[in-house]
């Protein structure tokens, strides 16, 4: 690493004024203030948009985040450490697991708990089919967005298969809140491995489909390819993470570059596109679909290797000691008040990231050795997502706005927290 | 790292109108797969013990409940729903509810309130459905909470066996 590093944000190339084709437009040079949205439907949520049309191009865009803020953070910080894993289902709603794994991963590193092998195989399970089941939102919204309506069907078809799984192993269909400091609240049982096999197998051959309608379409591939493209450097500095990084030929992996939950185990390539343009950043999203159908379907092999071990790591001090023995032993009782009402994690900060769908969702916390912990971070990747817009869009016709939305793909129950 | 392959355009998908008649082949092919759509009301999603539904108080055979108000389900309740007060009773077990609240416009199912509970007497039933004209009417009481034991047995088996664990070492603390 050189010592003198240039700062990157000096070398945007924004590019002011109007295109030369459009110098002659009749209506250009006429400013129109636009709100679009918090209600409109191509904007995922509740993001307003206030743009500055000059005719059909974007000459001033505004993102407008926070119609949706919770306080989540503060929320964390006067509920408790245990209390708080229901709100992370509710941070990117369409991936409840993965936010729960990534705020377990950061209390573990805190109370330096190790989870068990199984635990951690569940959790990989977990993980990739809530990340195939964000993809797939991310491919239905977008399709429908962009005209193509088959597509929000059929990928809401297959996503329906996947909360009917989790509605069998959870017993809900969304909003699992299944994760616990120490591992995960049961096991899994061969019914439930059984229908995941049953689905991830047939699972290919529906990406296969849903390829086969939009890669070669020509309204996709018109609308998306060369529409919003971000160079590395600039996708860099503006902290990017996730396929929005990777469609522009980084490879940046939280799952190869930093493993957690044994991901370094698996066998699994990293999809990176080559110019970041939306249409680079739908083909990383696909082929993220098939590499975490390998990851969960070797998954499924380590599970039936290991039927029966622990799921939940043997530590007295943070884990809810079992049923049958609060019932006889006043210790276990005890510990089962103590966790309840008054779990304290040890003094000291800690962050862990996990690859979300969206990028790297990261959860710092920091602790003063109460129950109360002293600060909650939520690194939502889909802020750094919304914060690009005004540089993608910026000159562009108002219709690639749609297109841009649909690709960088965040959710507003994230951004705003 | 595998490099995504950018399609380019064949002639015939340039041209787009043949493509729009492959595309209406695969609507036709469509018509004839096996309806994924469920009409809800008529057609109610199966239920089973793993089903967090609604929390509810379990009965026994007796008709005394089996709840202590110890105060436990209150203080894991991440979203505040729950409020109890506790009276004296000459039953051995010395204490129940006097008033028994869920709010069932707060409850977010959970299920932190049945794993809490030291007394078995909170359970997350399979009862899922909710609504009514009023707000204090979803605030339910002891009387709309009261189930007897043997409608949330499976639930209760359920849960014994996935918490039957940690048996191969002794007790440490």
């Amino acid at each position: 690493m050189s010592s003198q590093t240039t700062n990157p944000r000096t070398t945007f190339e924004y590019k002011p004024g109007v295109p030369a084709e459009y110098e002659d437009d009749p209506i250009h040079g006429e400013v129109m203030k636009l709100n679009m949205g918090p209600q409109h439907p191509a904007t995922h949520g509740v993001l307003q948009l206030q743009l500055a049309l000059d005719g059909e191009l974007m000459r001033d865009i505004n993102p407008v985040v926070g119609f949706l803020h919770r306080g989540k953070e503060k929320t964390c910080e006067s509920l408790g450490w245990a209390k708080f894993f229901p709100h992370t289902d509710r941070l990117d709603y369409v991936q409840p697991l993965l936010n729960n794994v990534g705020y377990a991963l950061a209390l573990e590193k805190l109370a330096d708990i190790e989870v068990p092998e199984r635990g951690q195989v569940i959790r990989v399970v977990l993980m990739e089919v809530s990340r195939i089941a964000a993809h797939l939102i991310y491919l239905g919204t977008t399709g429908i967005d962009l005209g193509a309506v088959t597509m929000f069907f059929n990928t809401f078809k297959e996503r329906e298969k996947i909360y009917t799984i989790l509605d069998a192993y959870t017993g809900h269909r969304m909003n699992n809140t299944y994760v616990r400091i120490g591992g995960v609240y049961s096991d899994v049982d061969e019914t439930v491995e059984g229908m995941l096999r049953e689905f991830l197998e047939q699972f290919e051959a529906q990406v296969d489909e849903f390829e086969g309608l939009l890669t070669g379409n020509r309204i996709w591939y018109d609308r998306n390819r060369n529409v919003g493209a971000i160079t590395k450097e600039q996708a860099l500095a503006w902290s990017l993470t996730g396929p929005n990084l990777r469609g522009t030929g980084v490879e940046w992996d939280l799952r190869k570059s930093q493993p957690y939950s044994g991901y370094a185990d698996y066998d699994f390539e990293v999809p990176v596109g080559t110019i970041g343009d939306c249409y680079d950043r739908y083909l990383v999203r696909v082929e993220e679909m098939r590499q975490s159908t390998k990851i969960a379907l070797q998954a499924l092999d380590r599970l039936a290797k290991s039927r029966g071990a622990a799921v939940l790591a043997e530590d007295r001090r943070y884990i809810l000691p079992p049923r049958q023995k609060v019932q006889s032993s006043m210790e276990e009782l005890i510990h089962q008040f103590k966790i309840v009402t008054d779990l304290r994690l040890p003094k000291g900060e800690a962050y862990s990231g996990v690859e979300s769908s969206k990028g790297e969702l990261g959860f710092f916390v920091a602790s003063d050795g109460t129950s109360e912990p002293l600060r909650c971070h939520i690194r939502a990747p889909g802020l750094m997502n919304v914060q690009v817009i005004p540089l993608l869009a910026e000159g562009r016709l108002f219709s690639d706005m749609v297109a841009l939305i649909g690709s960088l793909d965040f959710v507003m129950g994230e951004v705003d927290r | 790292m595998v490099i995504v392959k950018r399609k380019e355009l064949s002639f015939w998908e340039r041209l787009y109108l043949p493509e729009v008649f492959q595309g209406l082949s695969i609507t036709l092919r469509a018509m004839f797969r096996k309806n994924v759509t469920r009409q809800y009301p008529e057609q109610k999603l199966e239920v089973n013990e793993v089903t967090r539904g609604q929390p509810r108080l379990a009965v026994n055979a007796d008709d005394t409940i089996r709840c202590v108000s110890c105060g436990l389900c209150e203080a894991a309740c991440p979203a505040y729903a729950i409020t109890i007060d506790g009276q004296e009773t000459d039953r051995f077990i010395e204490r129940e509810p006097e008033r028994f609240e869920i709010d069932m416009l707060r409850c977010i199912l959970c299920g932190f309130c049945e794993e809490a509970c030291p007394k078995d007497a909170i359970l997350m039933s399979d009862e899922l459905e909710l609504a009514d004209f009023s707000r204090e009417a979803l605030v339910y009481d002891l009387e709309k909470l009261k189930r007897p034991v043997s409608a949330l047995q499976p639930r209760l088996d359920y849960i014994y066996k996935l918490s039957n664990r940690w048996n191969s070492s002794s007790s440490s603390s």
